[in-house]
């Protein structure tokens, strides 16, 4: 099925749109120059980013986990539209909403999960029950003290030592910051798989895939084509 | 039979139209809250342990992005001059090239629907106005597109290496001569049928023009000895190897090809190929060199813009390149990390090895084996994403096959070599919709015109099957025999 492309339609919605496309290429950009620059600093004056790694490899992660909640919203996800293809447009309906409501269930098994792994490491409590929240457990044990391995700390969270580490001073910066993007991030994802399934229901949006990557460009042809 | 409703649901909800990423996260998560203790916790930790814990992965993103600036347009359009000076002049000379090109490209970039795109969008049109018919054109381009995969650098191979912890160099040399050979496969049917049929031919155009164009297309080909050279020279890892790939890309891309960013001609992405695309061959072979001059005209050098060295890291150009990568690797990233949950589901449960040890009861040898993975992967790779479908599979079949003493690299090149003929047969072939598109026509007549190459690529992909030397020998001789650890 052919996607038009994305266009936001309201001033927030462009804003936010700008916001995501440029920090999914800076955090690309970001991880590649660091690799980059490690790899000219060995050869090129025999010393290293002793971070590098480290930092290259939360940036990947900060990269999945941010974006895939922008590809949920310009439809961007992979999947199988052979049988929908098929179908005609009332069923195909209906099993275009049972699909996004397990992806409403996926997201928010995940997004409890997420909370439930982030939430020792920032001093809070994790939730009960097995895969419904069914209220906070005081027992928590407080994992705020774990730092990274390499990762400097940076001075803009000092405040963190205060907040959650008893006052004690972070050598390195605490794992909470960087695993903070994962309830940000899925919590994004359940957000933009809400406002695909209202989409659904009110017929402003036909489906949750494309069948692959290249979809976008093949429409830049069969355009020009067109106009030619 | 948990593995069965494992498996049923994961196909039931692709099937609905769920994306393939939710579909293997979600199965995975209900079979681990169902069957045991696992915790969501420990599950979102897997899932961001998918990116932040796995170094082999990182070269992903990266190799997207070289090829993402290395298909800005100029580069293929160059790939495609040096393919005519070449072999432009045999019988069914612009098919060749077109195959020979798409090789090329192949190893620049690790996609077989880019290739299509990107070498397609110029042959296609170039052979149709020397007079070959538009089902010749799609079928030959739409098959040689498949070789992205299988010529290294591969994404698939990448994801394979990882899944199954081979070594991404050894999958990348095993690649070379099943790639070397698959292309030549194609290029001899094309030159028998050229022969019999008459098809035109264009001139040779002198040594002149393949030295011209060799120097041309040479700064974008250099990145292959980046990175075959640098992996195997030692100097760098796979990922390293990417990292430097792309920075080299967008280098070339900005300041020598200047097809993108403050330099080129308009400051368009892709104008420059179709600018000097339209023309090539027809009966002038110098017109395309002389449209190549035109565009070299309109763009800014350096001396007349120096502040470009500074403004290209923040062009409009480059943004978008690193958007659009980034875009996708956040698609297949997501598919790759809900795999590896599936994997944990996998390996927790010992089902490959229940699997190989009824195999090997019921007196099924390595041979049955390989046929029953041919099936599945022929079966699968017509609906799915060629990555999504090794993550899945792979962490299945590779147990058992290493219980059948099979070769771990040997397997690694007949699943891509799978994915391949996946990717051309109907009814869901992802190659066959993106030629449709690209060549203008309807899908059922790609289908047509690309059989008499398939059943090329399926003999092809019998001797990969049965013949482990192709794919061995180079990683044996250049990197020692393989250990295998069970």
């Amino acid at each position: 099925m052919s996607s038009k492309r994305y266009t936001p339609r309201t001033r927030l919605g462009r804003i936010v749109n700008t916001f995501e496309e440029t920090a999914i290429a800076v955090l690309l950009g970001l991880m590649t120059l660091v690799t980059f620059i490690n790899v000219v600093l060995r050869y090129g004056f025999n010393s290293s980013l002793i971070w590098g790694l480290e930092v290259t490899l939360i940036l990947f992660a900060w990269l999945i986990l941010f974006g895939v909640s922008y590809c949920v919203k310009v439809t961007a996800h992979l999947g199988v539209d052979a049988v929908l293809n098929v179908l005609s447009a009332g069923p195909r309906k209906a099993l275009t909403l049972l699909a996004a409501l397990l992806c409403l269930i996926y997201a928010f098994l995940l997004m409890k999960g997420a909370w439930d792994y982030w939430a020792p490491f920032a001093g809070f409590y994790t939730t009960t029950g097995d895969w419904f929240p069914t209220g906070f457990d005081e027992r928590t044990r407080d994992r705020a003290f774990y730092m990274t391995d390499q990762v400097p700390m940076l001075e803009m969270f000092r405040w963190l030592e205060d907040a959650i580490n008893y006052g004690d001073e972070y050598d390195k910066l605490p794992r909470v910051i960087p695993y903070a993007m994962l309830p940000f991030g899925v919590a994004l994802l359940l957000y933009r798989f809400i406002e695909a399934t209202v989409g659904i229901v009110r017929g402003t949006r036909s489906g949750l895939i494309v069948s692959h990557e290249v979809e976008d460009a093949i429409d830049d042809i069969a355009a020009k084509r067109e106009e030619a | 039979m948990e593995v069965a409703v494992l498996f049923g649901l994961i196909i039931l909800f692709l099937l609905i139209g769920v994306p393939i990423a939710v579909s293997l996260g979600l199965s995975s998560i209900i079979f681990l809250l169902v069957l045991s203790d696992t915790s969501l916790a420990s599950i979102a930790q897997s899932f961001y342990q998918a990116m932040a814990g796995h170094y082999t992965l990182l070269a992903i993103p990266f190799f997207i992005l070289a090829s993402a600036f290395m298909s800005t347009g100029g580069v293929a359009a160059r790939i495609i001059r040096f393919s005519i000076a070449l072999v432009g002049h045999l019988p069914g000379g612009l098919a060749i090239a077109g195959v020979f090109a798409c090789m090329m490209f192949a190893a620049l970039s690790g996609s077989s629907p880019a290739t299509v795109v990107a070498i397609g969008t110029i042959v296609i049109a170039g052979m149709r106005q020397v007079g070959y018919s538009r089902d010749f054109a799609a079928g030959v381009i739409c098959n040689a597109g498949t070789l992205g995969i299988l010529i290294p650098p591969s994404i698939v191979m990448v994801v394979y290496a990882s899944a199954t912890d081979v070594s991404v160099g050894r999958m990348f040399l095993a690649g070379v001569i099943p790639g070397l050979l698959a292309g030549l496969m194609l290029m001899t049917t094309i030159y028998v049928i050229a022969k019999v049929k008459n098809l035109p031919k264009g001139e040779w155009q002198g040594w002149g023009e393949v030295w011209a164009s060799a120097r041309e297309a040479s700064w974008g080909l250099f990145l292959i000895v980046i990175i075959l050279g640098g992996i195997y020279g030692g100097i760098f890892t796979p990922t390293e190897a990417a990292a430097v790939a792309a920075v080299y890309a967008f280098l070339i891309a900005s300041f020598v090809y200047r097809d993108m960013g403050p330099l080129s001609a308009d400051g368009a992405v892709g104008s420059a190929s179709l600018a000097d695309a339209g023309v090539p061959m027809g009966g002038k072979p110098k017109s395309l060199s002389a449209a190549a001059v035109d565009v070299v005209d309109a763009r800014s050098s350096l001396l007349q813009k120096p502040w470009a060295l500074v403004t290209a890291f923040f062009h409009r150009d480059t943004k978008n390149t690193l958007f659009e990568a980034g875009k996708l690797t956040i698609t297949l990233m997501f598919i790759i990390a809900n795999a590896l949950i599936l994997k944990h589901v996998l390996t927790d449960e010992q089902i490959p090895q229940t699997i190989a040890a009824a195999m090997l009861d019921a007196g099924f040898g390595p041979i049955m084996f390989l046929v029953i993975v041919n099936v599945i992967l022929l079966i699968g790779g017509q609906f799915m994403e060629p990555s999504g479908l090794i993550v899945i599979v792979a962490p299945l079949v590779f147990p058992i096959a290493i219980e059948l003493g099979i070769d771990p690299i040997h397997l690694g090149i007949i699943m891509v070599v799978n994915m391949e003929i996946g990717m051309i047969t109907p009814p869901v072939g992802l190659n066959l919709f993106v030629t449709s598109g690209v060549a203008g026509m309807p899908v059922m007549g790609v289908v047509k015109a690309a059989l008499p190459f398939l059943s090329v690529l399926f003999v092809f992909l019998i001797l990969v099957t049965y013949v482990p030397w192709l794919s061995t020998f180079l990683p044996t001789t250049m990197m020692g025999p393989e250990i295998i650890t069970r």
